[in-house]
């Protein structure tokens, strides 16, 4: 009996091994294997992840690697550091708030298997995400399916007119943020001539066009539509083209550092044209990136009044910076609002399930670092509100209406 | 117009200069290896937070006169980019010789994430600022505009292609390089260590990589750690425009390449009276490069490939 | 006939056993495994198009998702509301495996007589202009937006919604196409692709035209991934250029170089691997990639064949059972 569990142990295992064995190099080739193995299960075994039976566990998901990390991971830290604080008084009903963030890669795919790994995990009660539009498109399904209360922090308008009953949005979609800056140029500047340059994603074509019908609405012409890429660093060419049509406002729909680099050349070519750009420039950064002399009067729309201009908004720059060792970056204000929402929610819950969060998702009101946040029937936010600011000796200053 | 064509014209010739440089290193690589080496580009990212790390550690210590603060981090990031490329060469390349060429290519793509991924989870995800080593002037010329950093990068990356053209040429460890290209079997008989020449060029490769980071991140004003992905096929396809393998062939790939972007993006929308916009600017430069390919199938000033460099060779 | 051969016999049953008792299994496990199963499959479908030319051929292919965009694109067009088409799924899987096959077809002819790392850039230049392509034609593919709401799939009056409707759909094509691809292996014309791979100055000189080989290989291959495209299509119900960009295409290079070149059962361990160990990782968060970076060239540097080897292949599990089972003896 001993020799047959030997001889089949030697079966299970044997074809690998014996296949290899008929190399010459017989012994590394062995060890190597061995090595492998190894690794591979210190690996499995370090993946689990223990969570305790009555925390409260929401989810979190936007791309922390690759090449939107930044934005991703600045959502997910502005959420992280919410519920910190939560947890630092007490949690929810006395539970603690678990934020498990997982990484989509901006990936529609991978974004399925994230949502879809939540979905069954019973403990998870709500989720924030995805942030790309591309990404939270097909997951929204597999999410309504399960019944998960959804916090959505993407910002393409197309979403929440699908119909699903099981998502919310606080922040204000690119229709406002790119109608505001339109009507100001137009109105109170008197500019009548624009040219749009966009990145072809989502975010920066949509909020480009948006900013085209409000401007034209508004009386404005606009000579030109250029398209880059979202990875382009050299915007010469395309402003030496620019040049020839000769125009009032430049409004671009892209994401960091190009909208800093772009302003940066564009003044470097002497084109003098008033500079707009969407909510992802409101950084320090692209003041430093720019230049103070060249960012001088540029317009930027951004879903918060400024950051020292409320003791909130003070504070919660200064526990970012004690948490992560880093300034916000650009979306950890808004990752931080979602949060806000989203424990709103839990919070009014009068069980501690999916079905209780999603009875109370529709109907909370909170006042988040955003403002005051209420929902209507599709799930966005009916007082969003969008600020414009200027760059003023190289800092960002409210525009006052 | 032709202000504008000229205007275009020098914008073509500052960007070109850094693919050139880029596609230096890779095309080096490439000759003696016969790899596609996908980490190259992470050496480009590299060499500004080298450079920045090391001038701001000089500033610390009180540093010597600015100047030469410079020029010392810039040596220093050279050698320490080139170290790193002779060691992951050691450790990541050199035990998969024997095993064909797609099993380096795998190792390659792999050292490419570790790298950027090591930068990004240490230094994080966000561009950083990148001041300016020579400052920012527009000068006007030619009825354009040219700024100095811009002549600065033209110069400085002429400088070292035609240093790198006389060192391949002109010295002994040229000539270890140039001959472990053609053959490796041939030179270790001829009593040339294949293993130093490999590792010259993996410290060369990687070191001018680093110099055209530098460049570039000083011309743009920002680093971050995705830098290295875009530009680093852009130095593929320069590399493989000109005739991988070719030294000559990568700077004239190079110049071309920023050329066929440049003028892309200049003329697309206008000739086409608007209906093919800048977006198409890739689909141009990639349609241009087919279209050479097709009629040069060894690219600009590659020698006609022999069975030797094909992929298909035994090398599985 | 001895005790040895008992158990030998035995242990084969268990373990061929066991393989299908697994796969049986995986639709009771939770959805989310279901998915990763499923995600592994289409990989599978990929990597198995993808090496006839880069395994059996020898023809590096940096632009194969090009083939995978057009099929799931195709599901897009002609099973939703965007040109109000709605064909069945079935239909659209035989187009978009021809389309696929044309783009192939269409790509091959011209840059076939390319050598080397010159078809290796002009492939991946290919599948980076289908991709911007589609990013820009925003009357034709909504351009980044991407196309929502496709149709539910059904085959033959099934419905086609679930992760599990679809595990048993791509497990049956996986099964199909690996043996459909091990015949072909063992046919003249897999015969030829191996020689081209060893030497195609010999195989020209022979008299046999390259070009209409290379061709073959492209366009079966091309084929494979615009079907696979269109199950995407299908299964994700919204499609968009994100899902297509040249690190995809690298990924099944990937799965086909980890897992061991040319070789069917290392094609599927370099899926599984390359699909699971993402989400296995995911505990790391941000030092996710690091690992997977780490993982990659660890693997590589300590199994530079791939991680099975060349002569475990299906040629030699089949031998295995054949001989175990009605000569004992031999073995």
């Amino acid at each position: 009996m001993k020799k047959l569990e030997k001889n089949f142990t030697k079966m299970l295992l044997g074809w690998e091994f014996r296949a290899t064995t008929l190399d010459n190099e017989r012994g590394i080739f062995m060890n190597r294997t061995r090595v492998l193995l190894s690794a591979v299960a210190l690996l499995l075994a370090t993946g689990a992840m223990p969570a305790a039976a009555d925390d409260i566990v929401l989810g979190g998901s936007a791309p922390m690697s690759g090449a939107q990390a930044e934005f991703g991971q600045s959502q997910i830290d502005g959420a992280q550091l919410y519920f910190d604080q939560l947890n630092e008084k007490g949690g929810i009903k006395g539970n603690k708030v678990v934020f498990r963030a997982l990484d989509d890669r901006a990936d529609p795919r991978q974004g399925t298997l994230v949502a879809q790994q939540f979905c069954d995990d019973n403990a998870v009660i709500g989720v924030i995400g995805h942030m790309n539009s591309g990404v939270t498109m097909p997951a929204l399904d597999i999410y309504s399916e399960c019944g998960m209360p959804q916090v959505v922090p993407a910002t393409n308008p197309e979403l929440m007119r699908m119909g699903f009953k099981t998502v919310v949005r606080p922040v204000a979609n690119d229709f406002v943020q790119g109608a505001l800056p339109a009507k100001y140029v137009t109105e109170k500047l008197g500019l009548k001539k624009a040219v749009l340059v966009h990145d072809k994603t989502v975010f920066g074509q949509g909020i480009a066009g948006v900013f085209k019908d409000n401007f034209e609405a508004g009386g404005g012409t606009v000579a030109g539509t250029f398209g880059a890429n979202p990875e382009d660093v050299d915007f010469s060419a395309l402003i030496a083209s620019i040049k020839l049509q000769n125009p009032d406002v430049v409004y671009m729909g892209a994401g960091m550092p190009q909208l800093a680099l772009f302003l940066k050349q564009m003044r470097e070519q002497g084109l003098k044209a008033q500079f707009i750009g969407p909510d992802i420039g409101f950084t320090v950064d692209f003041i430093t990136q720019v230049g103070a002399a060249s960012a001088e009067g540029a317009l930027m729309t951004f879903q918060l009044p400024p950051y020292d201009s409320s003791p909130e908004l003070k504070d919660f720059a200064e526990r970012h910076q004690a948490r992560f060792g880093r300034a916000p970056g650009p979306y950890a204000s808004l990752g931080f609002a979602n949060a806000q929402v989203m424990a709103a929610a839990v919070e009014k819950a009068e069980t501690l399930d999916r079905e209780g969060v999603l009875a109370q998702l529709h109907g909370v009101t909170v006042d988040t670092l955003l403002g005051p946040v209420a929902f209507d029937d599709n799930g966005e936010n009916t007082t969003a509100p969008m600020y414009l600011y200027v760059v003023k000796d190289g800092k960002f200053e409210l525009v006052k209406e | 117009m032709l202000d504008y064509l000229l205007q275009q014209l020098i914008f073509a010739l500052a960007i070109g200069a850094i693919y050139g440089l880029i596609a230096l290193g890779y095309t080096m690589v490439y000759g003696v290896m016969r790899l596609i080496n996908f980490a190259h580009g992470e050496f480009f990212m590299l060499g500004p937070y080298v450079y920045t790390f090391i001038f701001s550690g000089f500033i610390g210590l009180g540093g010597l006169a600015p100047a030469l603060d410079s020029v010392i981090a810039i040596v220093a990031s050279f050698v320490i980019v080139g170290l790193l490329g002779v060691a992951i060469e050691r450790f990541a390349y050199r035990p998969l010789r024997a095993y064909g060429r797609l099993a380096p290519m795998l190792s390659a793509l792999g050292m490419s994430i570790v790298l950027q991924s090591a930068v990004r989870v240490t230094i994080g995800p966000q561009p950083e600022h990148f001041p300016a080593i020579v400052p920012s002037q527009p000068i006007a010329a030619l009825g354009g505009m040219v700024t100095t950093v811009q002549l600065g990068i033209l110069a400085a990356a002429i400088l070292l292609m035609v240093g790198m053209a006389l060192f391949v040429n002109g010295t002994r460890l040229g000539i270890w390089i140039r001959a472990a290209s053609e053959s490796w079997t041939t030179s270790s008989l001829l009593g040339i260590r294949v293993n130093r020449a490999v590792s010259l060029v993996f410290f060369i490769g990687p070191g001018l990589g680093a110099m055209a980071g530098i460049m570039y991140a000083s011309y743009y004003g920002i680093m971050q750690p995705t830098m290295g992905s875009v530009i680093g096929l852009k130095a593929f396809t320069a590399a493989i425009l000109g005739g991988i393998g070719s030294i000559p062939g990568a700077m004239l790939g190079g110049f071309l390449l920023g050329a066929i972007e440049t003028l892309g993006t200049a003329f697309l929308p206008l000739i086409s009276g608007g209906l093919i916009g800048t977006e198409y600017r890739d689909v141009f430069a990639f349609a241009v490069l087919i279209l050479i390919l097709l009629f040069k199938p060894a690219g600009l000033l590659g020698e006609t490939v022999s069975e030797e460099t094909t992929v298909a060779k035994k090398d599985y | 006939m001895g005790n040895a051969v008992i158990t030998r016999r035995l242990g084969l049953l268990v373990v061929l056993a066991l393989c299908v008792v697994l796969l049986a299994l995986v639709p009771k496990f939770p959805p989310y495994y279901v998915r990763v199963a499923d995600s592994i499959l289409i990989y599978i479908i990929l990597a198995v198009g993808l090496n006839l030319v880069v395994g059996y051929a020898g023809l590096l292919d940096l632009g194969f998702i090009a083939f995978y965009a057009v099929g799931a694109y195709a599901y897009a067009f002609l099973a939703s509301g965007q040109f109000d088409i709605h064909l069945p799924f079935i239909v659209i899987l035989f187009i978009g495996a021809a389309v696929g096959a044309l783009a192939g077809v269409l790509l091959g002819f011209p840059v076939l007589k390319l050598r080397g790392d010159y078809l290796a850039i002009v492939t991946l230049s290919f599948g980076e202009i289908i991709r911007i392509a589609i990013n820009n034609a925003d009357d034709l593919t909504n351009g980044p937006q991407g196309i929502a709401g496709l149709d539910r799939a059904s085959l033959f009056g099934l419905p086609l919604t679930s992760p599990v409707h679809f595990y048993w759909l791509l497990l049956a094509l996986a099964i199909m196409l690996c043996a459909g691809v091990y015949y072909m292996e063992r046919s003249i014309v897999g015969k030829a692709w191996r020689a081209l791979r060893e030497d195609q100055d010999v195989v020209r000189g022979l008299g046999i035209n390259t070009t209409t080989l290379k061709l073959l290989a492209f366009a079966l291959s091309a084929a494979i991934g615009g079907a696979g495209g269109v199950i995407f299509g299908s299964f994700q119900r919204f499609v968009s250029p994100e899902s297509f960009t040249f690190q995809e295409s690298l990924l099944v290079v990937l799965i086909i170089i980890i897992g061991g070149v040319g070789n069917i059962v290392g094609v599927i361990a370099g899926a599984i691997v390359l699909v699971v160990l993402p989400e296995v990782l995911h505990f790391a968060a941000q030092y996710r990639l690091l690992i997977y970076g780490v993982v990659l060239v660890t693997v590589i540097v300590l199994r530079p064949g791939g991680l099975v080897s060349p002569r475990f292949n299906l040629g030699f599990i089949i031998r295995k059972v054949r001989t175990l089972w009605l000569s004992p003896s031999k073995t």
